[in-house]
This record gives structure tokens, C-alpha cells and sequence, in this order.
């Protein structure tokens, strides 16, 4: 038993040393790590925020929706309010948080599959109004930001995007100790039962896709702020659902280390493969995917978990 | 003992400095010159990108054969944007400070160099681009970035070019009429922004339109949209969608027996087989290069006989010729220069009159917002006998006009 709960302490601290590490690199390699670093954490962060309201058996395609949603804001905020960077990001956030509990007040009570295909629907209304309102939005054209967080420099933007990681990663952590972590757990497990249990199931899913879409919405935030513009194809692109999702599923679901080691593994994958396959390096990458999830569907922190009980339980 | 110790220490030293000053001579008689470096970002997934890459590879092949620049070898590092502006934008990040390149070549799409911009600003370098129309791109770039050259033309030097160039061909055709417009556009950015193009670049003229589904999408039923047209009863139609469009939306025309006198197809990219099928003819398109330019152009025609040789195929879209235009053009500043820095290059490049494969011969001046502009017309082409042959402008023409567009 005692073995048992070391081993436990132990694997969280070598996973943390491992994480600050594979962080901290990217500030002494120059500026083409740092920006692949920005790119891997924007990815980790959207991979985080779907695995936290997946805690509750709630499969969210919105990602991209709410991800385009905070670009927009942060971008519309800077130009025509005249924010500064970072309360541009946090005003996204409220922003698609705000449109979250508003909107989920309505959808949350869609369950499985209806939920999942309504949130896709979300995204793509989110689109299409942005794309129509000209006036505002710059419709198909975009907008330009006038000025880049950090006037775009390196190391200041990568800090940030650790940062808002470090504070991503504190949040899912704090989600899993705390009580709304047992709740969704068990709405996940049995609604009926959790009902009976008397947890207000409404209520704390309200919570999670609020706080999960405030926190794409940042995310989208962050993109605008690094690169300097929005246009409804790019902010809204299918790829910020569709990449957290693969990311997640790799590093293995229902914790936030899976979602963390997912993206650093794919993230830098797929650029070494960029580099020695130019041609075809996104079929050898889309074939990875496919075998780790044939193979591994719990994920690699999941396969390392159940390693981990085999060897207890041989002693 | 000490003596022995003090004299083996001395010819250990005149033996290590025999050695280093050997070896460093010898470094320095066999070092080989430094190559001068592009470095090339396209999505490489596109044919647009995989064919501007061969071509960029062509010249830096026939360079090479020719002693190189300056004497100096001339490298291409190619790295794929994945159509991801993050991508491309960390392929300028790797190009200028692991490959350390000394010009950038490329470009596809707006959305992608929006994003590469802000690292594009960072590095100064000089950049010749072959991709982005969207006047958005133009404007992140901004005034006074000298070392910024812009080949392919801006969404406003496009549209000018289409009205300039359907003006001259209802003047010089007295029998094509060009009053009444109907544009079937796919309802996503491209197709709206198309047709809201059209509707301000033709507002003397009468335009009516209606969105589709690409088939690209998940669509392909476009027999409501023709239907409606086919009643507005067209002088010329229009649809701006995708290649996966091109076949379905001609088939489904034959099917509702609608036969505009002018069928124009607006698609970025064409299937690559759609010349074989008997309904491409007619069919009237936009593009800055065919092959049959090749008939009027010397310079074409020796690019595209390159091309084929060296890899057994046409090229098949205008970004072949723009690639290999984008790293001759810089090769042929650097010989004018003889330097390969910023400054001198820059100046040269503002001073140079390029014949391109593209046909015309081009210098660089500002456009709305940059100083240095390449292009600023699109051709109209049209599909007869299955080929791409020239109608407009004139000087290029490979062929009159066939109309009116029938079956």
C-alpha cells in the first residue's frame, strides 16, 4: 500500500519536472521553436479545455466556434475600444463565456450525439454571422490587428502563451479536485443516479461549458494576438476542433496530463515529419493517428496507468 | 628526466601546430563556396504549391549548371505551409534563423500570409511572393517595406483586369453582348466575396445572382441555381466555386438545356482532366498562364519545355510559371547587383524589366498600398479543343473568342 501511494506521488512530480522542462527548452532554441512552442500550447490549451467538459459525457464539436468567437473579440476590441493585449483576451474570454451560458442554457439539456451535432451547428452560425456583418466584422476580408502583443518579439509572446498554459493546466487540476469533478464524473457515469443523488446536473454543466468555452474563446484570443488577424476561414477553422480532439484521444481522455502529452507529442510530430517527408508527411501522420487510436484507445496516460496497476498488483 | 619532459612537450607542440596549421590551410584551399540560399514556402499538398516548388527548383537546377550565382551555389529549401497560417509562419521563423536563407519565395493563399507577415516584417529579407490577392494581405504589409515584392495581382488589380478586359472584347466584337450577368457563386467566403465583386466591379451592367453548395462541401445539386438563371435569360453567366464543382455544374447545365451565349467558370484551380471531357468546350475561364501562351511567347515556351523535360509533366496551373519567376528574377538582380545584399538587391530589383514565362515583361511599381507590384492582369481564356487558349488581352491571343458558347 505504502509503495503504492509513492508511486502514485512519485509519477506526478517526474511528469511535472518533465513538463517544466519540454516549456522552459524552447527559450534558449531560438525563435522557430518558440513559435512551434506557441502553436503546441494554443492546441494543448483548446485540448484541455474539451477534455474537461468530456469529464462529463458531453462531446463538444464547438471548439473552433467559440475559438473564432474570442479572435473576433479580442481583435474588434483592440481596434474599436482600444484595448491592450491582455485585457483584449480576457474581455474574449467573457465574451465567449458569456455567449457559452446563454447558449447553453438552451442546449444543455440536448444530451449525446444531438448535444455533439448542436454545438458543430453552434460553430457554424458563429461563422456565418461574422462572415455577413461586414460592417463590423470586415466580413469575408477580415480584420487586421494594428498592433501585435509584445510588437510580435519572440520570447515575450512565448512567456505569455506558458503562462496562460500554466494557468489552463492549474484550472483543469483544480476542476479534478474539486467537488464539480465528482459531480460530472458522475453524471458521466449514470445521470439518473447522479440526479438522485441530488446533483444539479444543470447547473454544474452549465459551469463546465461555460468555463471550457471561456477558455477557447481566450485561446482564440491569444491566436489573434500572436499572428494579428482574423478572417472567418482561418479563426473558425475546422482544424481547432478537429486537432485538440486528435490530441486528446492520444494523450488519453478524462485527465489533463493526456491532453498536455498529446499535444506536445503531435505538435512536434507533425513538424519533424514536415521536415524530412515534405511530400506526404500528412498521410504518415494521419496513419499514426489511426494505429495509436486502434491500439492505445485509452491513451497513453491511460496505457501508462494500467501498466502502472499491472506492476503493482505483481508485487 | 625534466629535460627529456620539456623536449617531448616541444615536439608535441610543434607536432599539434604542424597539424592545426595543415589542417587549417588545407580548410581553407578546400572550402567550398558558400551557397546562396532561398527559402521556399508553398502548400506543397496543393498542385498550386507543388508546381511553383518544381518550377522554383527548375531555375535553381539550370542555375547551378551555369557556374551558379556570382560563383557562388545556389540552394532551394522548400517547406510546406500546410495551408496553416501558423505553419507558414513558422516555416519564415525556421527559413531565417535555422537555414538562415537569404530570400523568401512562396505563397499561396491570403489566409496563410496574413499570418506569415508579422514574421516577414521581423526578418526584412528579400521576399518575392506568388501568392495572396486579398488586398487585406496588402494592407498588413504596409506602405514603406521596400524589401516586400508582390508578383501575383490584388484582388482590385484582378477585377480591373476582367472589366478591361470583357470591354475590349465587346468592342472589338461587335456580335458579344456583356449587359445582363447572372453569378452562381458557392455560399462560402470565396463565392460571396466573388459576387459581391462582381456586383460592384459591373454595377453599370444588370446583375442578378444565387448561392449553391459546393460540391466540395458536401453539395453538388445546382439545378435550382441554373433553372433560375436559365429564366433570367443571361448574357453572361458566371459560377465561382470549386474545382469539384466544374464537371457536375456543365453536366447539370446539358441536363436543364442551359446554354448561356457566354459560360464562364471561375473556380481558383481546375481538375487537371477536365480539358479530356467534351463539355470543358467553350467554357470560358480566368488565369494568368496556359500552355498555349507558349505559341506567342519565347520565354514561355522555353520554361514549359524545361519543365516537361525534367519532370514528364504540363504544368498545369499559372503558379508553375510564377514559381519559377519569383527565384529568376531575384537571380537575375543578384547578377545585376553583384551582391547579394538587401539594399543592392532591392535596388536592382526596382530597376529590372523581367521578361516572365507568363508572357509579359514586368517591372516592379507601387500599387495601392506597396511600393513594389509585379502583375496586375488576369487573362481570359477559353477551353476550345481542349486546350486553354488566350482570348484576351490581345497581344497573348492564341485564339478568337468561340460564340456564342454552345454544345
Amino acid at each position: 500500500m505504502n509503495s503504492t501511494v509513492q508511486k502514485n506521488k512519485t509519477w506526478p512530480v517526474i511528469f511535472g519536472i518533465l513538463g517544466v522542462i519540454v516549456m522552459i527548452l524552447p527559450f534558449f532554441s531560438g525563435p522557430y521553436i518558440q513559435s512551434i512552442g506557441r502553436t503546441v500550447i494554443t492546441y494543448m490549451i483548446l485540448a484541455i479545455s474539451w477534455d474537461m467538459l468530456i469529464r462529463s459525457g458531453q462531446l463538444s464539436f464547438g471548439l473552433a466556434g467559440f475559438f473564432g468567437l474570442g479572435s473576433y473579440a479580442a481583435v474588434l476590441s483592440a481596434v474599436n475600444l482600444h484595448f491592450n493585449p491582455f485585457i483584449s483576451i480576457v474581455f474574449a474570454a467573457l465574451v465567449a463565456g458569456l455567449i457559452a451560458f446563454l447558449v447553453g442554457a438552451v442546449v444543455l439539456r440536448l444530451r449525446g450525439m444531438y448535444f455533439a451535432i448542436t454545438t458543430l451547428a453552434l460553430g457554424e452560425i458563429f461563422r456565418i454571422i461574422i462572415h455577413n456583418w461586414t460592417s463590423l466584422t470586415g466580413g469575408p476580408n477580415g480584420k487586421l490587428l494594428p498592433k501585435l502583443a509584445f510588437d510580435g518579439a519572440s520570447i515575450p509572446t512565448y512567456a505569455m502563451m506558458v503562462l496562460f498554459a500554466l494557468i489552463i493546466i492549474a484550472l483543469s487540476e483544480y476542476f479534478k479536485r474539486s467537488r464539480i469533478h465528482y459531480a460530472l464524473t458522475a453524471i458521466r457515469d449514470n445521470e439518473i443516479v447522479a440526479k438522485s443523488s441530488g446533483i444539479n446536473i444543470y447547473k454544474y454543466l452549465l459551469i463546465a461549458f461555460t468555463v471550457t468555452a471561456a477558455i477557447q474563446g481566450a485561446a482564440g484570443a491569444g491566436f489573434a494576438q500572436l499572428y494579428g488577424f482574423v478572417t472567418p476561414e482561418s479563426s473558425f477553422n475546422a482544424n481547432y476542433t478537429l486537432i485538440p480532439l486528435a490530441m486528446t484521444l492520444l494523450g488519453g481522455m478524462y485527465s489533463t496530463w493526456g491532453p498536455v502529452i498529446g499535444a506536445v507529442l503531435l505538435g512536434v510530430l507533425g513538424e519533424f515529419l514536415k521536415l524530412y517527408i515534405p511530400y506526404g508527411h500528412l498521410v504518415v501522420y494521419g496513419i499514426i493517428i489511426i494505429l495509436v487510436l486502434l491500439f492505445m484507445p485509452w491513451g497513453i496516460v491511460g496505457m501508462a496507468g494500467r501498466l502502472l496497476k499491472k506492476g503493482e498488483s505483481h508485487e | 628526466m625534466s629535460k627529456k619532459l620539456s623536449a617531448l612537450t616541444m615536439m608535441l607542440i610543434v607536432l599539434f601546430s604542424s597539424v592545426f596549421f595543415l589542417t587549417s590551410c588545407k580548410g581553407k584551399e578546400e572550402k567550398p563556396a558558400e551557397p546562396i540560399k532561398f527559402g521556399g514556402i508553398w502548400p506543397l499538398g496543393d498542385i498550386t504549391g507543388d508546381q511553383a516548388a518544381k518550377a522554383a527548383q527548375l531555375v535553381v537546377d539550370e542555375l547551378n549548371a551555369n557556374g551558379g550565382l556570382m560563383g557562388r551555389p545556389v540552394e532551394l529549401i522548400v517547406i510546406d505551409s500546410e495551408l496553416n497560417p501558423e505553419k507558414g509562419a513558422a516555416a519564415v521563423e525556421r527559413l531565417a534563423t535555422v537555414e538562415k536563407v537569404d530570400f523568401f519565395v512562396g505563397g499561396m493563399s491570403s489566409g496563410v500570409h496574413l499570418g506569415q507577415i508579422p514574421a516577414l516584417k521581423k526578418y526584412k529579407k528579400v521576399t518575392m511572393w506568388t501568392g495572396a490577392a486579398s488586398s487585406t494581405a496588402e494592407t498588413a504589409v504596409g506602405e514603406g517595406q521596400d524589401w516586400y515584392f508582390h508578383l501575383h495581382p490584388w484582388d482590385y488589380n484582378q477585377g480591373n483586369s476582367y472589366v478591361e478586359g470583357w470591354d475590349d472584347i465587346a468592342a472589338k466584337f461587335s456580335n458579344i453582348s456583356i449587359d445582363r450577368w447572372f453569378l452562381a457563386y458557392e455560399e462560402g467566403p470565396f463565392g460571396s466575396a466573388s459576387f459581391a465583386a462582381t456586383q460592384t466591379l459591373f454595377s453599370d451592367m444588370e446583375i442578378d445572382g444565387e448561392a449553391f453548395q459546393s460540391a466540395a462541401l458536401g453539395g453538388g445539386d445546382y439545378t435550382a441555381v441554373l433553372q433560375r438563371a436559365k429564366d433570367y435569360n443571361p448574357d453572361v453567366f458566371i459560377w465561382a466555386g470549386y474545382a469539384a464543382d466544374a464537371l457536375p455544374i456543365m453536366e447539370q447545365a446539358k441536363a436543364v438545356n442551359f446554354t448561356p451565349p457566354l459560360f464562364i467558370g471561375a473556380p481558383p484551380g481546375w481538375p487537371s482532366d477536365f480539358g479530356d471531357s467534351a463539355l470543358a468546350e467553350n467554357v470560358t475561364l480566368y488565369g494568368m498562364w496556359a500552355p498555349s501562351i507558349s505559341k506567342v511567347s519565347a520565354v514561355s515556351k522555353k520554361f514549359q519545355d524545361a519543365y516537361e523535360a525534367k519532370y514528364g509533366e504540363t504544368p498545369a496551373t499559372y503558379f508553375a510559371p510564377l514559381g519559377y519567376t519569383s527565384i529568376e528574377i531575384i537571380a537575375k538582380a543578384v547578377e545585376a547587383a553583384g551582391s547579394v545584399e538587401t539594399e543592392a538587391v532591392i535596388k536592382a530589383l526596382k530597376a529590372i524589366q523581367y521578361e516572365s514565362p507568363l508572357g509579359e515583361t514586368i517591372s516592379f511599381s507601387p500599387s495601392n498600398v506597396i511600393s513594389n507590384q509585379g502583375f496586375r492582369n488576369q487573362k481570359i481564356l477559353q477551353w476550345q479543343n481542349g486546350n486553354q487558349e488566350v482570348i484576351w488581352p490581345f497581344e497573348f491571343a492564341t485564339a478568337e473568342p468561340a460564340y456564342p458558347f454552345t454544345r
